[in-house]
């Protein structure tokens, strides 16, 4: 059975989910909305029907799935429209920019009995689950300390420049890091004491620098960089160090492909480093979700899951800005 | 000049020793060691005498002496030394107490006779030119620094707490954060910590996590845990990721190596870069030679120090502890 689709949000990660729907069989894309004219006009005169305000498209569009794209801030309405309307819905992260947003938007879903899944893609890149089956396999003894590095590539631009707005994205926390919380809770378990320091606040704050200690109930001690600063490039390190081994990965090592090209005849030329693979972690992601529907099953990053690592990231903004651990 | 040595339990001191026969015009006077057994094979490796330490300490033609005790005694090595007019250059951490360490400086600056710390990262080509860039405003406002100092388990009285003081955060914390006191010439002001013994099976902390603030406002966490296990190709790093509001400067020490493959050793790193124990050697012998003030200072020593057991308290406490 093809499942029907509709997309709200046709930024940097709706054109890639709208990618996913279009490379997996059992979905179609059905209908779009953005308040952008500009990125509505790829699906003017297409099969797809474009609205401009997500509301309209929830009310109107005979879908199975709403998937959420939208800024942060502004997914509990639409995630608790969609739920209202007996859709299926999924969430690009972090779920809410508050607790008691996501824990709404939970209750929806649940109430209204549809699936609700969010996008905490990095437990689908290949090279952060190789390293969870590895830690799983005991090759390496009990894990005892791990640290993790994302970003590197500079400020995000995007609709109204609303990362820049702490109010609407949570700034570099809450938006970048929480991938690293998601992906550390799901391998080691939850979370008994947070200590954070940041940059947020200070003059620099579209180049938010956060250094986040985590203790989990586990034992594991872990140290996780975020940074909207400029490293040479967007970048991921994840080493987890156990009683028997150690894994490493460092994103900027493992490109198999790097090519230096012309990208016009007056241009310089730019290397481009790639890591190209079979299937992106985004199709993974929404493959899983779509599974989930039809089998019936409890998506692996369903709103309980998502409402955990958003309270791992609040905490640890509530740690930067008032200097003390959190102990959860 | 004639240097002497007093003890090798520190494995440091081979690198030192090894340093002072290089340079020209300085004699290694010989070697005191409580270890008797250990004392005479390092003096016939290196071609000096076991000595006596009461003897050594007693010749008027010892200028000074290189102290690589267990991190406990080394008051006890300093006083002595410093009470026979030695100048003195201690290996890292300067002490396991505040009060110890304040009485070295005490006891040298009585005597007369100069303190240095053995904080040879201090030397590394790719840290001075980091400290250059610094200096000359190129990086901005400092923002944060990401940091560690990995190593192995050391074994021996390094995990023994009352001759070391502490386990991998004593060990591997005096290092990074001596450097980031001297290229940002800036105090810690706070530490968090966490530190636990999770990996080797000894009663004393083998890993940990270090989040510090400094006076100028900027943060820094340290990983020193002993955490590289066999099958690593090298002992450990020293890294740092400083991020300024004008850019990032990496710095990964040791990363002038050649990888060798072989199939005696399997994997291993053979490094190239410059000999920083023999720059700190050069250094101190440059120090007495010229009667200069050191460049590693027992205060720097002491200022380190303070660091790792504020770590220690952050650990117990789950807290934030002021410096």
């Amino acid at each position: 059975m093809t499942l029907r689709v509709g997309l709200i949000g046709l930024g940097t990660m709706g054109k890639v989910h709208a990618e996913a729907y279009r490379q997996l069989p059992d979905t179609q894309l059905v209908a779009v909305a953005d308040l952008r004219p500009e990125m509505r006009q790829k699906y003017e005169g297409t099969d797809t029907v474009v609205y401009c305000d997500g509301v309209d498209l929830i009310a109107q569009a005979d879908v199975d799935i709403i998937d959420v794209c939208v800024p942060t801030h502004l997914h509990r309405k639409f995630v608790e429209l969609a739920a209202a309307k007996g859709r299926h819905v999924f969430c690009e992260k972090p779920l809410a920019r508050t607790y008691a947003d996501g824990q709404a938007m939970v209750a929806a879903c649940k109430q209204a009995g549809v699936k609700f899944g969010v996008g905490h893609v990095v437990r689908f890149f290949p090279e952060y689950a190789a390293a969870k089956r590895v830690v799983d396999s005991g090759e390496i003894g009990k894990p005892v300390t791990v640290s993790t590095m994302r970003g590197g590539g500079g400020f995000p631009t995007a609709w109204q420049d609303w990362y820049a707005n702490f109010q609407w994205s949570g700034g570099l926390v809450l938006d970048m890091i929480i991938h690293d919380f998601d992906y550390l809770r799901w391998v080691f378990g939850e979370v008994e004491r947070i200590f954070a320091r940041g940059s947020a606040g200070q003059e620099a704050n579209r180049f938010e620098y956060a250094l986040v200690t985590l203790r989990f109930k586990s034992g594991v001690i872990a140290n996780v960089e975020g940074s909207w600063f400029n490293h040479g490039g967007f970048q991921t390190k994840l080493e987890i160090a156990g009683q028997k081994g150690l894994i490493n990965h460092e994103s900027a090592e493992s490109s198999p492909l790097r090519a230096i090209l012309k990208s016009s005849d007056t241009a310089a030329q730019v290397a481009v480093p790639e890591s190209p693979v079979d299937k992106s972690p985004y199709l993974l992601e929404i493959e899983h979700f779509v599974s989930c529907i039809q089998s019936g099953e409890e998506p692996m990053i369903s709103g309980d899951e998502a409402l955990k690592s958003l309270q791992l990231a609040l905490a640890a903004m509530e740690s930067v800005a008032t200097g003390k651990p959190v102990h959860l | 000049m004639k240097i002497g040595m007093i003890s090798f339990a520190h494995m440091h001191a081979y690198s030192y020793a090894k340093s002072l026969l290089q340079i020209p015009g300085v004699e290694l006077a010989g070697i005191a060691d409580d270890n008797p057994e250990r004392g005479e094979r390092m003096a016939a490796e290196l071609g000096t005498s076991f000595v006596d330490l009461d003897e050594l300490l007693a010749r008027a033609d010892v200028a000074a002496v290189i102290i690589c005790s267990e991190n406990s005694k080394h008051r006890y090595y300093t006083e002595l030394a410093a009470k026979a007019g030695k100048h003195v250059m201690v290996e890292k951490p300067i002490a396991t107490t505040v009060a110890d360490a304040q009485a070295m400086i005490q006891a040298c600056a009585d005597a007369g006779v100069k303190l240095q710390v053995a904080f040879p990262c201090r030397f590394i080509p790719a840290v001075r030119r980091a400290k250059e860039a610094v200096e000359q405003g190129r990086l901005g406002r400092l923002i944060g620094i990401r940091a560690s100092n990995h190593g192995r388990n050391p074994g021996g009285w390094f995990i023994e707490k009352e001759l070391s003081g502490g386990g991998a955060v004593m060990d591997h914390t005096v290092h990074v954060v001596d450097l980031i006191r001297w290229i940002f010439a800036s105090e810690f002001t706070e530490v968090y910590a966490e530190a636990d013994s999770m990996i080797h099976g000894i009663s004393i902390d083998d890993c940990g996590l270090l989040s510090m603030k400094l006076e100028n406002g900027a943060f820094a966490t340290l990983d020193p845990s002993w955490s590289r296990p066999s099958a690593f190709p090298t002992w450990g790093d020293v890294k740092m990721e400083i991020v300024g509001t004008n850019g990032v400067i990496s710095i990964d020490a040791f990363k002038q190596r050649l990888d060798v493959y072989s199939e005696a050793s399997g994997h291993r790193y053979l490094p190239w870069g410059g000999d920083m124990d023999f720059h700190l050697v050069k250094d101190f012998v440059d120090t007495v030679a010229l009667d200069r003030e050191p460049f590693i200072t027992g205060y720097d020593g002491l200022k380190a120090l303070e660091v790792a057991l504020a770590a220690y308290k952050s650990a117990d406490s789950h807290q934030v502890v002021n410096i």
